[in-house]
Order: structure tokens, then sequence, then C-alpha cells
């Protein structure tokens, strides 16, 4: 069945963004075949992520419209471009919007997962020839494409530089594998390897969405004695106890004090790893505050919005050795380091289970929206319908997870 | 022939600074015995470091007059108070703004050089007790600077900021590694850890700029950017190991951070921001590489203004960090700096470019503040 769309354009479903901060429309677009280095995947699931929503919102560059916004998704490879060999149609895969291409002196060296061969850039469309796949049926409107993936549509085209591919020894459920492609592996992989948490830590948190939960999750696997966390959502402190959090504090029920002042006097002069999940700069200024001096570390995650203020820190605090750092994906080289994840969660040494609060179908992805928004919810994992593609007018073959969640 | 059992007051010569921005005087004081766990130091020769400045032109807290400023000397013990061990009379030593204790847990971690029992700060009395050991003609207090105060010709210091030194070290040369030298050779060789190949860039070739570029060499970087409005730190940074040199008005629509991404093809491994000015420390920032570019702060911002970081910037993996003395423990490096000097590897004698008696102390000062000196080493004896 996969085979027979092989370097056509594929018709089929997506949710698009065509005015800022608008519900997404539900329409169909023509997918166009894979270009050399790109590979055509069927998406088998998507979630929302809160850097989707800080963009959904943004009325200038570098948002786009339309777009097909959505960059976590879990999915199977239809059909490849030329020069790919890493990928083949049956292959489970993972897109990530941050590339690995393998050859640049990032790509080379363990002190960098910012790949420069590829590097990161807002394109309207793919990263090598900045022109898109997608566009309206019937017109043939270009839709924009988002960073690099472009999920919330049942086929995507994604360069092969940004697709993790996960072996039959590594077969976990879609809704999982979904996980890794973006906020859990944030979070782990910061923890892990931006901050390198030690055993003994005390580390604070700073908003316990799925990318502050991950941060707690991955310092608790290396030995932290201390996480707290903090966030304005009562509710949160029970899913974070859950998670790893040890002890949690929310900002309107410190009697005035400063979080930071609060966070000082609990850890007896500040917490070894401040870890911002927020993408406030106000918060990542209050994390610097709340990390001790000689060496204490911030860890900036959240991503702001383009309007921004920057972030501010005091300079003669600067001077008693702390350190601010930043990172996309958490410091973790995709394609080497996501499929260890995998094997972590099959170890059961890693917990994805508890980041998935909702599942929906694809015609209910705007509730997915008003979920995260309204802070409802972790991830919602948005299904597809299944192979619903239709080249010819034929219906497809309907495909939905198993009970127990292996991948067909 | 002091008697070290029961030390008494000396009466000696100190340059005092009376009001903020005015010229030192020097004049008669009277330096009180050390108290326990402090020592008496017979300072041989001090230079101006541009801390000292800021602090002398501050007019509100924590600046405070009358002050005795100066805080790199080198010196020979004179007495030492009860509880002190490992110090006697006659020892040569070099006071540090910086403590090291060795028994709280930033002393005890090799990730940490700021001392938590006696956290650095800029207080108008000793660290213990705060009170003063000097007394003005008149009787009234004359206030400490950092604890070291080495513009006089006896100071008083706390054991945890004094350290033994190699007596066979010049005294000028000893006098550099109290604070700037070591700052910036500290500060490429502990902090960043420049490795080998690595390309750095240094804004502001002052003493510890200059340090700095001296201490990436040593470490084998293959690129030292300088950057500096004075056009003649260039010929002077090439004797640091300056490869390339930057003068910011003569860039034309260029910024600095352009120039320095171009030269290194992507941003620097390594910036390190040497004056104090929040608007270069970002400016340093953005010069560092994607991926791996480590900002270093070690300027004392003159006005307080805040270092402001954009933060989509930060997050292509690049970090910020910032150090007292370049990382340094006191006690433990200083000597360790001092051996890298004594067998050649370090080279400190080029930052020596004046010197005067301290009667002239104030030409110190506008040799510095006219960017015509490095370090001006002030004779007590002369």
């Amino acid at each position: 069945m996969e085979q027979s769309t092989a370097k056509k354009p594929i018709r089929c479903k997506a949710a698009v963004s065509k005015v800022a901060g608008q519900p997404l429309e539900m329409v169909e677009v023509d997918v166009a075949p894979p270009r050399a280095h790109e590979v055509r995947i069927r998406i088998l699931c998507t979630s929302l992520c809160h850097t989707d929503v800080t963009f959904w919102r943004m009325k200038d560059f570098p948002a786009m419209y339309p777009s097909i916004l959505g960059h976590e998704a879990a999915g199977v490879v239809e059909s490849v471009g030329e020069e790919v060999v890493e990928v083949s149609p049956g292959d489970t895969v993972v897109p990530v919007f941050s590339g690995q291409c393998g050859d640049c002196p990032d790509c080379l060296s363990d002190r960098s997962n910012i790949c420069s061969g590829l590097p990161f850039r807002f394109l309207p469309g793919m990263p090598r020839d900045g022109t898109t796949r997608f566009a309206f049926a019937g017109t043939g409107e270009p839709i924009h494409n988002f960073i690099n993936v472009s999920s919330f549509v049942e086929y995507t085209v994604v360069d092969v530089a940004h697709l993790v591919r996960l072996g039959p020894g590594l077969m976990i459920p879609p809704d999982k594998a979904c996980l890794l492609s973006c906020g859990v592996s944030t979070g782990v992989g910061a923890a892990w390897k931006v901050a390198a948490v030690e055993p003994g830590s005390t580390v604070a948190v700073f908003g316990l969405g799925a990318v502050g939960l991950a941060v707690a999750q991955g310092s608790k696997m290396r030995g932290a004695k201390r996480i707290i966390g903090v966030d304005l959502n009562p509710d949160k402190c029970e899913i974070g106890k859950r998670m790893g959090i040890t002890e949690f504090i929310n900002p309107n029920d410190t009697g005035g004090k400063a979080v930071s002042e609060v966070i000082k006097e609990m850890t007896g002069g500040g917490a070894d790893y401040c870890f911002e999940c927020i993408g406030s700069t106000a918060v990542t200024a209050e994390a610097f505050s709340s990390s001790r001096m000689g060496w204490g570390k911030t860890i900036v995650l959240g991503v702001a919005s383009g309007a921004a203020a920057p972030i501010s820190i005091p300079s003669y605090e600067i001077l008693r050795g702390r350190s601010v750092v930043g990172s996309l994906f958490g410091g973790l080289k995709p394609k080497t380091d996501v499929p260890l994840l995998a094997q972590k969660y099959l170890d059961e040494e890693l917990e994805l289970d508890e980041f998935v609060t909702h599942e929906m179908g694809f015609d209910d992805i705007n509730g997915a929206f008003d979920l995260l928004t309204q802070g409802k919810c972790l991830r919602c994992i948005i299904w597809m319908d299944g192979a619903s593609a239709k080249e010819n007018g034929n219906g497809g073959v309907n495909v939905k997870p198993k009970q127990n969640g292996t991948l067909v | 022939m002091e008697d070290n059992k029961c030390p008494k007051p000396i009466r000696c010569k100190a340059a005092v600074c009376r009001a903020a921005g005015e010229p030192l005087v020097v004049e008669e004081i009277v330096v009180e015995p050390p108290k326990a766990h402090e020592v008496r130091i017979k300072i041989v020769c001090t230079s101006l470091c541009h801390s000292d400045v800021t602090f002398w032109r501050m007019k509100d807290f924590p600046g405070v007059f009358p002050r005795i400023f100066g805080h790199e000397a080198f010196g020979v013990v004179e007495s030492v108070g009860e509880h002190v061990e490992g110090f006697a009379a006659g020892d040569a030593v070099v006071p540090t703004f910086l403590a090291q204790c060795g028994e709280c847990p930033d002393c005890k971690s090799s990730r940490s050089n700021v001392c938590s029992k006696y956290r650095f700060m800029v207080r108008p009395g000793m660290p213990r007790d705060e009170t003063t050991r000097f007394v003005d003609a008149n009787g009234s207090p004359v206030y400490h600077f950092l604890g070291v105060s080495s513009f006089s010709e006896y100071t008083v210091v706390d054991v945890t900021q004094v350290v033994k030194v190699d007596p066979s070290l010049p005294p000028p040369t000893a006098c550099l590694l109290s604070c700037g030298a070591t700052t910036g050779v500290g500060a490429a060789w502990k902090l960043a850890k420049v490795e080998p190949g690595s390309s750095v860039a240094i804004f502001g070739l002052g003493a510890v700029g200059l340090a700095v570029a001296e201490g990436a060499r040593i470490c084998g970087a293959s690129k030292i950017i300088g950057v500096d409005l004075n056009p003649e730190k260039q010929e002077l940074g090439k004797k640091f190991g300056v490869t390339h040199f930057i003068n910011p008005k003569e860039l034309g629509e260029k910024t600095v951070s352009q120039a320095i991404i171009e030269m290194t093809d992507g941003g620097a491994d390594y910036c390190f921001e040497c004056i104090g000015l929040a608007a270069l420390m970002s400016d340093a920032f953005q010069s560092s590489r994607a991926g791996w570019g480590k900002t270093i702060i070690l300027g004392v911002e003159m006005h307080g203004s805040p270092l402001s970081i954009p933060s989509h910037e930060i997050l292509h993996g690049k970090c910020v960090m910032g150090s007292l003395f370049g990382g340094v423990k006191p006690k433990d490096d200083i000597p360790i700096l001092a051996d890298k000097y004594l067998n050649k590897e370090l080279e400190l004698d080029k930052f020596i470019t004046h010197e005067v008696p301290l009667k002239d102390i104030n030409t110190a000062f506008d040799l510095l503040q006219q960017g015509k000196s490095l370090r001006c080493t002030i004779w007590m004896d002369k």
C-alpha cells in the first residue's frame, strides 16, 4: 500500500493555521514527494508543545501564514527521496526540529548539539532549499512549513537530518515515541547533558509543564537529592511529586517573598541547578537569583516570544561564580540520544506514561490548544485517522494503535 | 626590632583618600597590632588596579571615606595575631582580596573559589569583626579596602587572605600575582580551560585582558583577538600573544561582534570581558560561537548596570559565566602560577610599565586613567 504512493503527491488532511491565534482549520492539502535527502512520513500521532502555541499566537516573523504547525510526532516512512540510505519505507521514525547532519564540527564534537551543517533557521520551507512541500488541494496555494517538521498533517516531508529511526529493538508505543520528539527529551536531556546533575544535588525547576516535569524526571534519574518545583498552578504539586519533585513552591503563596528568597532560605544559599522551563525572561532572572554562588548554574530551556525583553543578569552577581547556559532540545543529539531515551523507557528507567494526560482524534486538535493554554493537560496525543490518503479517491486502510501500543 | 610576642602599634606613612575622586594624601597613621587570625604585613611594593579606581570614584555606599585603597601588593610578615598558623615574621607574602578559609563547602570543592565563610564584600572594616586597624593623626579611624589596604607601609590582613610565596620572586612580579595577572591568567587557564587550538576574544586590553591573552597563549590558543579603543594597545598586545586586533572605532558600519564572527567563522570559542561595562558584556556574548561558546565576565561593572542576554541566542548552546579572581583559589593556585613564572612558562615582567615612590602615588592614578600604563609599581621604601 505504501509503495504505490511513492513519487506522487499525496492528498490528505491537515490542520492549517491561517490567522494568528485562531483555531486551526481542517483542510485538504497536497503533500509533494520527498526531494533529495528528504523523507515523506505518515504521521501516526502528534502532540501539542507550548512552542507551537507561542508561534500560533505570533503575528509577525518568524511566524508565517498559512502554515502547518506541530513538531512533536511519531510516524512511519512512506517513501524516501534520493540520497537517503538511513531509513526505508516502513521504518518507525521520530522527527525532530533540531537537526544532526553528522559531518559539521558541532555534530562531530560532544560539546555541542547545535548542528552548523544545517543550522536551525526560521524558513518557510525545507532546510536545504527553503521551499515548501505543502499546498492547498485545488488552489495549489503554498502552505509554510514549521521548524523542519510540520506534524499537524497526515503526511509530512522531513529532511533526513531531522529524523530519528527507532529500529526493531526499540519498539515503543507511538504516543511515547512522540514525547521523545521534543518536550520530554528536552527536559531529560537538560538535566543529563547540559547540567550534568550529579547525585546529591539540589535542583530548582521553574515551570512544571511537560518540559519542567521531564527535568524533574531527569534530575531524579541522575540522583538529585532535592528537586524544588515552582509553578503558579497548585494542581501541578501532585503530578510534580509523582514525577520526582521533593518540594513545591507556588509564587502566589510565598507571603510576598520573592521565589528566589524562599529558595535561598530553603537551601541555605541557593540551588546547584536552576532550570527555566517557561520562556519568561523575568523568570529566568529569578531562577538566576535562586542559584548558588560559587557554582550555581541556570539552564534556560523555555522559548520566549519574539518580542520578549532580554534576560537581565545583575553584573556583580555573575562575578560570584554563577553561570547561565541555554540549550535547544536539552543538549541532545537527536539521532544519537533519542534511541538511548527510548531504551531507558523500555528498561523502565524513564517514566513516560504520566506525560500523556489526554488523547483525541485529529479532528479535535483545537481542543488540545484549549487544554494546554488553560493548564489542564501535559501532553494531548492527537491520533491520525490512519492511512486515509486519497490518491485515487480510494479509501485507505485504517490503522489504529493497538491496546498494548506497539506499532503496526 | 619588633617583639613578636607582643606586637605594638606602628606609626608609619599611608596614602589616604579623604573624598571620592580626590588625590590621595600621604599622611602619618598608626597601624594597630594584628588581632586573632590576623597578620600585620610590611608592604614592600604595591600596584594600582582599575578596581581601586572604580571604588575611589564612588561617592555613595559602598564608597566610604577616609579610606586606604590598594589590594595588589607584595610584602613581608611583620607580626601575627593569636591562632595564626603557617606564617611567621619574615615570610614573603601577597595579600589577596579574596579569602580562602579551607573549611567551607566552597573552599572544599574544586568547582568554586568563592569562600562562603568569609564572603567577598566591599566592607569598611576587617572581615571578622568589622572594625578598623588604622587610625589617623587625629585619632580617627581610617577605613580598609577589601581587607587589604596596601597603599600603606604597614597593613593588617586576615590570615584567610594572605598567601605565602617563593621569596625568590621579584617583588613587583609577586605583586602582580596578588590580583590582576592572576585574575586574567586564571580565567583562561582555570575557569575557561582554554584548550589548544581554541579561538579567544578579549574585550579590554588592560592588565587583566592582557593577562587573559598570556594565559590563553600558554594554553595553546590559536587565535587571540584583542579589542580595545586605544590603538596603542595593538603593538603592546602582540607582546602578550594577541594575534588579531580590533579597534571598534575603525570598523565603520560593522559591529565588533560581526567582525569577530567573521574572523572566527561563526564566533569565538571563548570571549572575555575585562573592562566592566554591561554593553561590552553583551557584545562579548554576541561574539561567542553557537554550540559551545563561553563568555567569561571578569570586569566589575562601573555603574552597576545589568548584563542583557537575548534569550533566543542563549538557547543555541551558549554560556555566560563570571568570576572573581579568575576562578583561582588564592592559597592553592598563586604558588602554581609563581612556579610557572619561575620556570619561564609564564611571562609576567612585561606587565610592569612604570614605577614610582609612595609619595608620587597619584601619578599611578593618572597614568592608568589615561591608558598609559599597565601596572605601575609603587615602592614603599624608595
